[in-house]
C-alpha cells in the first residue's frame, strides 16, 4: 500500500516523467443480496507518460476490477482515478480498453471496425476520407492491409487481436487499457504478437495499463510489473523490467524476470496468514 | 468428418419423399382406395396443370404473395419497433412479453372471426390477420435478440466513445440481428398461415380461396394441389430466402461455423 507514488525515474524514461494516470486510494466493494465482497483494498498507483505497466496476479485478485474502474465501466466505492489531472467519469475513448474477447463488431468489415471509433471524434466526425486514411495507416502498422475488406469471422485469432489493437489505437487514446491481451492463442502466434506490439509501442509511445496472469507476458511487455494478491486485491510488490526493447519472450533474461515475478507472488501468498506483508 | 454423414443424410431424405410419392400412387394403381374418395398423385398433378392453363393459379398465388408482402412488411416493422422498446426497457418488456406470449397461444385462424366483425369482407381484414398472427413473434424475437447481445459489444462501443443517441442504430440493432432475422423467419411462417386461413373465408382470390373453391366443388384434387402449392411457397421463402439470410448472418456473427466453405 505504501508503494503509492514512486518518484524514482525509470531508466527507459525521460528524466522527469509526468504522471499520466493516478489511482488514488481506490476501494471497490461489490454488494449482492447476501453479502458484501471486498474486491479491492485501498490501491494507489501512478502510471507515467509513455509507460507500460502490467498488473499481474492470480485470477480473482481484483486486477481486472481495477482496469474496469479506470475504463469507467464501474465506479470506485472510494477514492479517485485521475487522468491528466482530471477525475474520470464513465467510459470514454481517452481510456480505451482492449478486451480479452476481441469484441470486434461482426456487422462491420475490418477497415470499418478500425474506423468506427473515429466517427465520434470531433476532428473526424464528418470526414470519411480522413477516417479512412487513418484506418489504412493503422492497418499497415499491424500488417493487415490486404484484409481491409475481410469479414471478422474470416480472420484468425491473432489477426483479430491485431485488428482490435488497430481499432483501439485509432482514436489516439491517452491511456490504452488491455485486459489479458492475447489469451487462447498458440505460442508461435503469441511470440509474434508480442514482437509486433512492442514495435508499435516504441513507435507510438502510448501509456498502457494492462492485466495478465502470465508472468512471461508481463516480463516481456512491461516497464513495470505490479504484483497483486487476492482477496481482497491489494498491491504487493513492484518490479521494474530494465531490459532493452524489443524483447523476445524466449530471452533468458525475460525468463529470469518472469521467475522473479512468480516468486514475488508466491512469497506474498505464503505471508497470507499474517496480514502484514 | 462432418460433411459425409450429412450428405448421406440428404439421400435418405430424398429417398423418403420418393417412397412416399410412389406408395401414394401405388394405393391407387392397385385399387386399394377408390379414387372418388381421395385423389391420386397423377390426378393432383393434372388438376394443377389445368388450373395453371386456365389462368386461375397464378392470380391466386400473386394475390396471396402481395397480401403477405404488404401485411408482413407492416407486421415486421411494428414488431421491430415494439421488440426494440421491449429490449430497451425492463418495464415495457415485463408488460408486453406476457401479453404476446398469451396471444401466441392463439391459433392464427382464430383471428379470422374477429377480423370479419371488424373489417367485413375487405382485404384490410386479411392484413389484420397476417399482422396479428406474426407481430408477436417478431417482437419477442427482437427483444430476445437485444437482451442477449454479448456485453462485450456494448462495452467496446462505450469505450470507443459511442454517444448514447448512436447506440440503437450503430450497435444494438446490428448486434441483435441474428435474433431479429430468426423472428422475421418465424413471423413469416405464422403470417403465411394467417393469410391462407383468412382467404379461406373472406376472399375471392388467393391460395386460400382456391382451397375453399376446391371444397365447394367437391374437387379433392384441387384441394390437395393447392395445399401442396401452399407448402411449397411457404417453404421456398422460409428455407431459401430467410433461411439463407439467417445462415449468412449467423456465420458472420461467429455463431455458427461455415460448413459450406
Amino acid at each position: 500500500m505504501e508503494m503509492a507514488a514512486n518518484p524514482e525515474p525509470t531508466l527507459t524514461k525521460p528524466a522527469t516523467p509526468q504522471v499520466k494516470l493516478r489511482i488514488e486510494q481506490v476501494v471497490k466493494t461489490f454488494q449482492n443480496a447476501t453479502q458484501t465482497v471486498e474486491a479491492l483494498q485501498p490501491v494507489s498507483l501512478d502510471v507515467y507518460e509513455g509507460e507500460y505497466v502490467v498488473l499481474f496476479g492470480p485470477s480473482g485478485c481484483g486486477k481486472s476490477t481495477l482496469l474496469n474502474l479506470v475504463a469507467g465501466f464501474e465506479e470506485p466505492t472510494e477514492g479517485k482515478i485521475i487522468l491528466d489531472g482530471q477525475a474520470v467519469k464513465g467510459p470514454g475513448n481517452d481510456r480505451l480498453m482492449m478486451f480479452q474477447e476481441h469484441a470486434l463488431f461482426p456487422w462491420l468489415n475490418v477497415i470499418d471496425n478500425v474506423m468506427y471509433g473515429l466517427k465520434w471524434e470531433r476532428a473526424y466526425r464528418f470526414r470519411f476520407r480522413a477516417r479512412r486514411k487513418k484506418a489504412v495507416e493503422l492497418l499497415e502498422m499491424v500488417h493487415l492491409t490486404e484484409f481491409a475488406k475481410a469479414s471478422i469471422h474470416e480472420l484468425s485469432g491473432g489477426m483479430k487481436q491485431r485488428v482490435a489493437l488497430a481499432r483501439a489505437l485509432a482514436p489516439d487514446p491517452q491511456v490504452l487499457l488491455i485486459d489479458e491481451p492475447f489469451p487462447a492463442l498458440d505460442a508461435l502466434v503469441r511470440a509474434k504478437l508480442y514482437a509486433e506490439l512492442q514495435d508499435i509501442l516504441v513507435r507510438t509511445r502510448k501509456t498502457i495499463l494492462s492485466v495478465t496472469h502470465d508472468p512471461h507476458e508481463a516480463a516481456c511487455l512491461a516497464d513495470r510489473v505490479i504484483v497483486f494478491t487476492g482477496r481482497p486485491g491489494r498491491l504487493k510488490a513492484e518490479i521494474r523490467i530494465d531490459l532493452p526493447r524489443p524483447r523476445d519472450i524466449n530471452d533468458p533474461q525475460v525468463a529470469e524476470y518472469a521467475r522473479r515475478i512468480t516468486a514475488e507472488l508466491e512469497e506474498s501468498n505464503e505471508k497470507e496468514p499474517g496480514t502484514k506483508a | 468428418m462432418k460433411k459425409n454423414p450429412e450428405r448421406k443424410h440428404k439421400y435418405y431424405v430424398l429417398g423418403f419423399y420418393l417412397l412416399l410419392l410412389v406408395s401414394w400412387q401405388l394405393f391407387f394403381s392397385l385399387n386399394l382406395i377408390e379414387d372418388y374418395l381421395f385423389p391420386a398423385p397423377a390426378d393432383v398433378a393434372r388438376r394443377l396443370w389445368q388450373l395453371g392453363t386456365e389462368g386461375l393459379l397464378w392470380p391466386g398465388i400473386e394475390a396471396t404473395l402481395v397480401r403477405m408482402a404488404i401485411g408482413f412488411s407492416i407486421s415486421a416493422a411494428a414488431g421491430l419497433v415494439i421488440g426494440f422498446l421491449m429490449g430497451m426497457s425492463r418495464i415495457i418488456n415485463g408488460c408486453l412479453r406476457s401479453l404476446f406470449l398469451g396471444l401466441q397461444t392463439l391459433p392464427t385462424a382464430a383471428w379470422v372471426p374477429i377480423s370479419l366483425l371488424l373489417f367485413g369482407l375487405s382485404d384490410h381484414g386479411i392484413y389484420f390477420v397476417i399482422i396479428m398472427s406474426s407481430v408477436a413473434a417478431v417482437a419477442i424475437a427482437t427483444s430476445d435478440g437485444i437482451l442477449h447481445i454479448s456485453p462485450a459489444y456494448l462495452r467496446a462501443a462505450r469505450t470507443l466513445g459511442t454517444p448514447a443517441y448512436a447506440m440503437p442504430f450503430h450497435i444494438i440493432l446490428p448486434a441483435a440481428l441474428p435474433g431479429i432475422i430468426t423472428g422475421i423467419k418465424l413471423g413469416w411462417t405464422l403470417g403465411w398461415h394467417g393469410a391462407v386461413s383468412a382467404e379461406l373465408i373472406k376472399s375471392s382470390v388467393g391460395l386460400g380461396y382456391l382451397l375453399y373453391m376446391g371444397r365447394e366443388l367437391n374437387d379433392a384434387s384441387q384441394v390437395i394441389a393447392i395445399m401442396l402449392l401452399t407448402i411449397l411457397f411457404g417453404l421456398l421463402l422460409d428455407r431459401f430466402l430467410f433461411g439463407l439470410i439467417e445462415k449468412r448472418i449467423r456465420v458472420r456473427w461467429g455463431l455458427e461455423s461455415n460448413s459450406y466453405s
